[in-house]
């Protein structure tokens, strides 16, 4: 079950995509993925991370960066390359089995 | 993500440029999030002729923010008409402005708000629907 939640900004999307990962959680769905891929991070606020409102998501590690230039831009490729490296590096623990991970910055840092 | 098979959810960058990245090929779900006015209306219903041009599977309409009964009859309409198909509808809920506000997730602070419990029943539809696709195909 991969879900893509989209909509304009203030639709209320990270609301729902954070909400819904928590109670799909608890309906048996776990452990559960949840990609922030927005550039203004804010679903680890409606996930329930803990510390999440004080949480820095400035720094954004080089090797993510580096690889994502590697392959062209294609974000997605790095979690093929090493997606338990990733989540256990750079995954955020949030409630019910569920491992956050920030993307939004790491295409932005990729374009650049 | 399509090698790695974990259930997975993911908060797209907001708007619709971005979804010609191809992030959205290795899903199978689309949720559009629809509010009861009319660029929001056209941004779900393009956003869904995206999706199925990349061949996503399941792609929903999800109403969010829906305060009355003319807010509600629009947006169904609206999908009728062009074909959207209204999975669970999210109603304006003072409870998730409050949780944003104090910087606290909308379930832990109100589990029995109104717009959380709609989210829960969206989860449960979703949940339910995935698992007969997957007995149907493991049948064949």
């Amino acid at each position: 079950m991969k879900i893509a939640v989209g909509g304009k900004g203030g639709s209320g999307k990270t609301t729902i995509a954070g909400t819904l990962a928590r109670q799909l959680s608890r309906h048996g769905v776990h452990p559960l993925l949840a990609i922030d891929g927005d550039t203004n991070p804010n679903l680890a606020l409606t996930l329930g991370v803990e510390g999440a409102r004080d949480m820095d998501f400035d720094t954004i590690p080089k090797e993510i960066a580096e690889r994502v230039t590697d392959e062209s831009g294609k974000v997605l490729s790095i979690l093929k390359t090493s997606p338990d490296e990733v989540l256990r590096d750079f995954g955020v623990s949030a409630p019910d089995d569920i491992t956050l991970v920030l993307m939004g910055r790491v295409q932005h840092a990729g374009a650049g | 993500m399509e090698h790695y098979d974990v259930p997975t959810v993911l908060d797209m960058e907001a708007g619709l440029e971005h979804m010609s990245r191809g992030t959205v090929r290795h899903v199978d779900t689309l949720l559009t999030i629809i509010e009861p006015y009319f660029k929001s209306m056209e941004t779900a219903a393009r956003m869904t002729s995206l999706g199925q041009e990349m061949g996503v599977s399941s792609i929903y309409a999800v109403a969010n923010k829906v305060r009355t009964k003319e807010d509600s009859d629009a947006l169904q309409a609206f999908c009728e008409q062009r074909g959207l198909y209204l999975i669970a509808s999210v109603p304006e809920d003072e409870a998730i402005k409050t949780a944003d506000r104090i910087g606290v997730a909308p379930l832990d602070h109100e589990p029995t708000a109104a717009a959380v419990e709609a989210i829960d029943g969206l989860a449960r539809m979703l949940h339910a629907r995935h698992s007969e696709v997957a007995r149907d195909r493991t049948d064949t």
